[in-house]
């Protein structure tokens, strides 16, 4: 016969958690996470994770904090701006959500970041080129990659995983356009979109990201998008597409589509 | 064999019936469907049922017939910074 202690079970952080059958808290706790992106998504996901029961997250950015960021980022007070850099604000903020995460923060770009060695890479970017670049890194990894994207109220969320499709499969000459257009969104830039973000917005795109990441870490990818999933705040509703793998896209060679 | 195609745009609910070649390929038709709405730069998908298009197949190859209805999706990209606004 089990003993337990009266109030037992508000003891335990997590036991609302591990109500939810599928879920794997001891899986999540010690999965690796990379979040690319400390912007508007980021912050969420961070959030998320942390509240989620993730324990090792790092997290990249190359940015400082700007005034329009107070809106949709959780972490950031007016005293950063200007004077913090988004990651480590994020990292530092985030840790007082639980004593015990370990949240690493890297001050750079995406590109120059070693993503290997990680369980799930979460994007959180804001321009095709770095989605694309990170993607490209993820598959080559196998690491199973959430991105997610936003654009004032409407939203996606695209999870690949090895021998799905991936977002060099589902793009097209648009994105390519996009790309040609717009090399950065702080810097150099020919074109930048008319809306940026609603907090309303990135709070539901990165808590889908968060939900894939915890289906991917509990072994239970079945579970997962399959492959895209957009969302419209207009109206709230939201729908999957399914995508093929592109028997040309260099990510693939020589893989079908699952 | 020529096809004729609707078009529904999923940002605004208008739709537009257009003519396919088979030589042409998806990236033309949502080309064209972008222009004749004269739709904002940004990326944008085809969506038939709840398969997305891949933009280099071409009509012929893509399974699709005539009075088939896609829907085009706006593709979000992510959002911007103060200092690119002021540059653009």
């Amino acid at each position: 016969m089990d003993t337990v202690s009266a109030g037992f079970e508000d003891k335990d952080r997590f036991d609302r958690q591990r109500r939810i059958q599928w879920m794997d808290m001891n899986r999540i706790m010690s999965s690796k996470i990379l979040v690319a992106g400390a912007g508007a998504l980021g912050n969420e996901a961070v959030k998320d994770l942390v509240l989620s029961g993730f324990r090792s997250i790092t997290i990249v950015d190359m940015d400082d904090i700007v005034t329009s960021n107070l809106s949709r980022c959780v972490f950031f007070r007016d005293s950063d701006v200007k004077r913090g850099m988004k990651a480590e604000i994020v990292a530092e903020r985030a840790s007082s959500l639980a004593p015990d995460v370990d949240i690493t923060p890297i001050v750079g770009r995406i590109q120059d970041t070693d993503v290997s060695g990680f369980d799930v890479i979460l994007g959180c970017l804001d321009n095709i080129a770095a989605r694309l670049d990170l993607n490209a890194a993820a598959c080559y990894h196998g690491t199973p990659y959430v991105d997610g994207a936003t654009d004032g109220m409407r939203g996606k969320v695209q999870v690949v995983l090895p021998g799905t499709a991936c977002l060099q499969c589902t793009a097209n000459r648009t994105h390519v356009r996009t790309m040609d257009m717009r090399h950065t969104c702080t810097g150099n830039s020919m074109y930048v979109p008319h809306v940026a973000s609603d907090v309303t917005t990135t709070a539901v795109v990165a808590a889908m990201q968060v939900r894939e990441a915890m289906k991917i870490a509990s072994g239970r990818s079945d579970l997962c998008i399959s492959n895209v999933s957009y969302y419209d705040g207009t109206i709230c509703d939201m729908f999957t597409a399914e995508a093929d793998i592109d028997p040309l896209c260099p990510n693939h060679y020589g893989e079908e589509s699952r | 064999m020529t096809i004729r195609l609707t078009i529904k745009n999923l940002a605004n609910g208008t739709t537009l019936r257009m003519e396919a070649e088979p030589d042409e390929t998806i990236n033309d038709i949502i080309g064209s469907a972008g222009e004749y709405w004269n739709l904002d730069a940004g990326a944008y998908v085809l969506k038939k049922g709840k398969k997305l298009l891949s933009g280099r197949t071409r009509v012929s190859d893509s399974g699709l017939l005539n009075d088939d209805i896609l829907e085009m999706i706006p593709d979000p990209e992510g959002g911007c910074r103060w200092g690119s606004l002021r540059r653009y």
